[in-house]
């Protein structure tokens, strides 16, 4: 009966499907342009339905802020993690506030209730 | 001689096994958002959908991974209307709930006890001040104008769940 219960376990514990945004705490620093800053942010998918990801920044009063990156949404695989640059000009540093990662849910997904996860990580 | 032969080898392996290997890791601040459960919506009379047990329906299950206490809060939003449905002539009211289910650490309660809740009642915020595992619960009900039926098809709604940094 134990064992079954610790299979029981390990089985739904492998289903987990989750999001991850790292630093909690990014910091900007001077990029190789002059006059742009850039930070360093790691994505993790572990969410196997889902595929992509969008980036955003805000300010304070969660008004966008511009900015650049690879891509503004990031294609990912399951279980995949990606390092993502994100660049900020010079003008907008002491204004940017949060840099968030969102899931994106496809039009044809029709699971009766769908979560999108959004993870904020905060400019120091 | 046989027995210093024996001592030898046995004297090196001595050696050899207190050398020391180290394994670093680190454990950095982070919040993990897990879809733990996806919900369903029960249709209990032909007016509403309702995601609670008892209208047939399957409660969603929000999971938080805290690792830091104090360093994020968690935000979930719940649906006031459907990403996808039929099309629709009439109003539909939504009524939703988001609160604290399992937790890993008991103190987890105050959670519930200083949650904020806004935006109609569509979103909840929750303090997250002490480092584990919570599990959130959001029911979801959606009623049809004055006791219409929805028509047939599938409905879906979105839940958002956001862990923001503080």
């Amino acid at each position: 009966m134990k064992k079954l219960f610790l299979f029981l376990f390990l089985w739904t514990s492998g289903q987990a499907n989750a999001h991850q945004f790292t630093p909690t705490y990014p910091q900007l620093t001077q990029s190789h342009i002059e006059g742009v800053y850039k930070t360093e942010m790691v994505l993790f998918n572990n969410r196997n339905d889902i595929e992509y990801y969008g980036l955003s920044v805000f300010d304070a009063e969660w008004n966008p802020i511009r900015f650049a990156s690879e891509s503004k949404v990031i294609p990912m695989n399951y279980q995949e993690r990606k390092y993502v640059n994100i660049y900020i000009r010079e003008k907008d540093v002491s204004s940017a506030l949060y840099i968030c990662s969102k899931s994106k849910i496809l039009k044809n997904v029709k699971d009766p209730s769908i979560v999108a996860s959004r993870i904020c990580s905060k400019l120091k | 001689m046989k027995k210093l032969l024996f001592l030898i080898p046995t004297v090196a392996c001595a050696n050899a096994a207190v050398a020391n290997i180290p394994i670093n890791g680190v454990v950095e601040s982070k919040c993990v958002i897990i879809t733990d459960t996806d919900g369903v919506y029960g249709n209990p009379t032909a007016d509403k959908l309702s995601t609670t047990a008892a209208d047939g329906g399957v409660v969603p299950i929000i999971r938080y991974d805290i690792i830091t206490a104090d360093a994020y809060k968690a935000v979930v939003t719940t649906p006031n209307s459907f990403s996808s449905s039929p099309s629709l002539d009439d109003v539909v009211e939504w009524t939703s709930s988001t609160s604290v289910g399992d937790q890993s650490v008991a103190e987890m309660s105050a959670f519930e006890t200083n949650k904020v809740v806004y935006n109609n009642g569509h979103t909840t915020e929750f303090d997250l001040t002490i480092a584990g595992t919570v599990w959130f619960d959001v029911s979801s009900v959606a009623e049809y104008g004055y006791g219409k039926a929805f028509p047939a098809g599938d409905y879906t709604a979105l839940i958002t769940a956001e862990c923001i940094a503080q």
